[in-house]
């Protein structure tokens, strides 16, 4: 693994390049969402990366470089925790201490991943799923995130339940699959 | 809640579909979330995590289904402007 700078793209994306950003999210989805970990009993986690990741789109333009690595990834860390902390107060939730919003800070840089020998086993691995399990995970990934679970469970014939019941199989499937070619999904989160 | 219907809830909410608030267009959070448990939503997001990462190795330009709806939500914004 080795540690990347996304601002490659950034004179791009505030260009006005979706392809660019694309491509950019790509690198910065997953150390967003780790930086939201100690809110995840109090906000859906999903909801904020997704509305951060778009407002990164708008203040691309306005980003100024201070010579270190990832400045509008570090923007962004700061938006969704701030996304975050406002879900938190409308939601009259549990106050949190500065200690935890520091901590949100901490992944300025990070690592490239998945890595090319994880990548390649887990195309392995899911080429060995039984077919019911490898329809439900084929079905979400297909969908990009805009149907509904219900709308791809009766396209595939499945109760709502039984669809998540093969996606949660496909994943066990695919962790213990995994482990036995020496990958431990569980070190990933 | 019985184990099978919590373990359904936490299921549900590892999908990257989320809908949108037509008043604020922001995502909202999925429904499912708001009746598990903190245990719950913890394993939730953990699940999360791994799902993202199987999806961006299954996926040829690395995007998961949670990049695919973000940049999908762009240009359908930009398509509108134009």
């Amino acid at each position: 693994m080795s540690t990347v700078d996304l601002d490659a793209h950034l004179a791009a994306i505030a260009a006005g390049d979706p392809d660019a950003f694309e491509r950019w999210v790509a690198g910065a989805e997953h150390p967003l969402r780790v930086s939201l970990h100690s809110f995840a009993t109090r906000v859906d986690v999903e909801a904020v990366v997704q509305e951060g990741l778009l407002r990164a789109w708008n203040v691309a333009p306005r980003i100024v470089h201070d010579g270190a690595p990832n400045a509008l990834l570090r923007t962004t860390l700061r938006i969704v925790r701030n996304l975050a902390i406002d879900e938190v107060r409308r939601a009259r939730s549990v106050a949190i201490d500065d200690d935890e919003l520091d901590e949100s800070l901490r992944f300025a840089t990070f690592e490239a991943m998945p890595d090319p020998l994880l990548r390649e086993a887990i195309h392995r691995c899911s080429e060995q799923l039984p077919p019911r399990p490898r329809a439900a995970l084929g079905a979400r990934i297909a969908s990009e995130g805009a149907e509904h679970d219900r709308t791809l469970a009766s396209r595939l014939g499945m109760e709502l339940n039984t669809f998540l019941q093969n996606f949660t199989r496909a994943r066990k499937l695919l962790a213990d699959c995994l482990r036995g070619r020496g990958f431990d999904l569980g070190d990933l989160a | 809640m019985t184990p099978e219907e919590r373990e359904a809830l936490i299921e549900a909410v590892t999908t990257a579909h989320r809908t949108i608030d037509p008043f604020t267009r922001m995502a909202d959070g999925h429904p499912a979330f708001h009746d598990l448990d903190d245990e719950g939503r913890r394993i939730a997001y953990e699940r999360t995590l791994v799902t993202r990462t199987v999806e961006r190795a299954l996926d040829p330009r690395g995007l998961s289904t949670t990049a695919r709806a973000v940049v999908a939500r762009l240009r359908r914004r930009l398509d509108d402007i134009r």
